[in-house]
């Protein structure tokens, strides 16, 4: 196996689909935001948003808060300290790769 | 790898999605001219050149700036398009890297002026293009780099009609610019035509930046659907 392989294989599974690279990309650059924001941003549709979301919840990356803006439910959405650790890695590993 | 960060300059663009950002910047432009304008049309006891007013009339212009956004944003951008907080991380520069431009800029510019000033140069014949310039090229700095320039074309027309706006007033004879500020030299020590087109530079960028920000949040608002109670969460239970 070459280096370049080997460091594709290296990169983080969770991070490197598209959908939640995408997400996580948008969470990098923000304090926190909305799932409203997510979805407009990244023109998924409820269900698929979700599933990417709880992925990356499990993996520690994204700290959900349901909370409320007004009598409105309001789901705010935030990249742990792991999170952003692992995109940056992830960063690095793929411009090496590249 | 592009893609990447062009995801991570999207938050930054999403600030001004509804032209807030110029509407304010042209709504201060334009308030500035109008205090301006009042201080040179009126004698020079008036109550609009004493110190007090001026800052009375910089209190409600940001009072009425921090209202105007923080209502907009409330009740229009965050329940159609979403709530963002920005941090230190989306930022496109550090402040810090920031801070030190803008000192530097602030520094030669007002070195600039005080230089003609001192000089007695004709400060009408150079100034507007100078400040237009400035003005222009930061715009088109800043936009480039944070918004996609194939969906809003149309905003390079903002630069370019600044650009033009202030060479037509640097082309101005300078008893046009006068007539706008007949009482400069009493009240500011500026001479009329100085004051005049200084006056006239703000109105131009104010009322562009306006016109843009309203063009901006009207196409927002056609192209946004209105927010539904449900909007903002989840399509199942698993995100808690």
């Amino acid at each position: 196996m070459n280096r370049q392989t080997q460091t594709f294989n290296e990169l983080d599974r969770v991070i490197h689909e598209p959908g939640r690279l995408m997400i996580v990309a948008l969470l990098f650059a923000v304090d926190r935001c909305d799932f409203l924001y997510l979805q407009h941003e990244t023109e998924m549709n409820k269900g698929t948003l979700s599933s990417h979301l709880s992925r990356l919840e499990e993996a520690g990356y994204v700290e959900v808060v349901k909370t409320y803006r007004g009598k409105v439910p309001q789901t705010l959405l935030r990249l742990t300290e792991d999170g952003r650790e692992a995109f940056q890695k992830y960063r690095k590993k793929l411009r090496k790769a590249l | 790898m592009d893609q990447i960060e062009s995801l991570l300059r999207r938050p930054r663009a999403y600030e001004n999605i509804d032209g807030v950002g110029e509407l304010n910047f042209g709504f201060m432009c334009l308030a500035f001219a109008l205090i301006q304008w009042l201080e040179v049309n009126t004698p020079e006891y008036s109550i609009w050149n004493r110190t007090y007013m001026f800052v009375v009339w910089l209190g409600l212009m940001f009072s009425v700036m921090y209202i105007g956004t923080k209502a907009i944003k409330k009740h229009i951008t965050y329940p159609r398009t979403g709530f963002v907080k920005y941090g230190t991380h989306g930022k496109i520069m550090p402040p810090i890297i920031l801070m030190i431009i803008a000192t530097c800029v602030a520094a030669v510019v007002s070195a600039g002026v005080a230089f003609a000033i001192r000089s007695h140069w004709s400060v009408t014949s150079t100034l507007p293009a100078v400040v237009g310039s400035f003005v222009a090229m930061g715009y088109a700095l800043g936009i480039t780099r944070t918004v996609p320039w194939k969906a809003v074309g149309w905003k390079w027309a903002v630069p370019a009609s600044i650009l033009l706006g202030s060479m037509a007033i640097t082309a101005l004879p300078p008893d046009r610019a006068a007539i706008l500020a007949p009482n400069s030299l009493a009240v500011t020590g500026l001479r009329p035509e100085s004051t005049g087109a200084i006056l006239l530079c703000m109105i131009l960028c104010g009322a562009i930046f306006f016109i843009s920000g309203s063009v901006t949040f009207c196409t927002y608002l056609r192209h946004t659907k209105a927010p539904t109670e449900e909007a903002n969460e989840p399509a199942n239970a698993d995100v808690q």
